[in-house]
């Protein structure tokens, strides 16, 4: 196991699995239809976004590690600054658009 | 009463919720401390961060599990009911989601720590690594004031 490839690997998916929830989150608030297709999916949307976003981490992470060349120190330290940013502007993001959302604006 | 009575009743889940997620805060935090010692314990480190990894999976699993089975019938509609409906409308529906990326961010966390110093020195990612540990411990604690506005929302719609 190579481990500065596999923590970047992690990393990288990370940033991914915050972007992929950010993201359906807002769009299944604006799109009822999707929205009801995660709530059938196991019965809550938050229980099938929490699975999904696991599934999509786990997933990720082994594609990157799987498909991944030449990780050097570089490399690594970009993906941890990746994944601290994507959590930030993530919650950011939320934050503004539920607001934005129980003001009306949107 | 069995055990899985005890265990799924609604004061218990949130004291698994909120007692789970301050020992997995307290874990990063007191990662953070080992990763800034030199040199390395790495018993202290890989134990620091393994606990605080599998605090905030059974943090998430015992609120998860307490927002899907009560909050949106006994809480919700008190908290849309009172004078703060905002407080579910923004302040709930932004930490539900942000509290899924903890746990990503928290093994990477983890991961760093199964390093051998040497090799973490060499790929010079100290800052990255001590804002990331400190990050996760901090996302933890934004989401436990979050839990306080709603806790206390809950109360002070219903009249308490």
């Amino acid at each position: 196991m190579n481990k500065p490839k596999l923590i970047y690997a992690s990393a990288l998916s990370a940033t991914l699995t915050a972007v992929f929830v950010t993201v359906i989150t807002i769009v299944a608030e604006l799109n009822p239809a999707l929205k009801d297709w995660l709530k059938n999916l196991s019965g809550h949307h938050w229980t099938s976004k929490s699975w999904l976003s696991i599934v999509f981490y786990i997933l990720v992470l082994g594609v990157i590690y799987a498909l991944a060349r030449n990780v050097d120190a570089r490399k690594v330290g970009v993906s941890l600054k990746l994944a601290i940013w994507s959590a930030v502007l993530g919650t950011i993001a939320l934050l503004l658009f539920y607001t934005a959302h129980n003001f009306g604006w949107l | 009463m069995n055990l899985v009575d005890i265990i799924t009743a609604k004061p218990v889940l949130i004291g698994i919720h909120l007692g789970f997620a301050i020992l997995a805060i307290d874990a990063f935090l007191w990662l953070l401390g080992e990763m800034r010692r030199t040199p390395w314990q790495l018993r202290h480190l890989r134990l620091t961060a393994f606990i605080g990894v599998l605090a905030y999976a059974i943090s998430w699993l015992a609120g998860g599990y307490y927002y899907v089975k009560f909050y949106g019938t006994l809480v919700k509609p008190i908290i849309k009911a009172s004078e703060a409906p905002w407080v579910h409308n923004i302040v709930m529906e932004t930490k539900e989601h942000i509290f899924l990326f903890i746990i990503p961010l928290a093994v990477t966390a983890a991961l760093i720590a199964w390093l051998k110093e040497e090799d973490w020195r060499a790929l010079n990612i100290r800052r990255p690594s001590l804002i990331l540990v400190g990050f996760v411990s901090g996302l933890g604690l934004l989401i436990g004031l979050m839990g306080f506005i709603i806790s206390a929302s809950a109360r002070w719609g219903g009249g308490a």
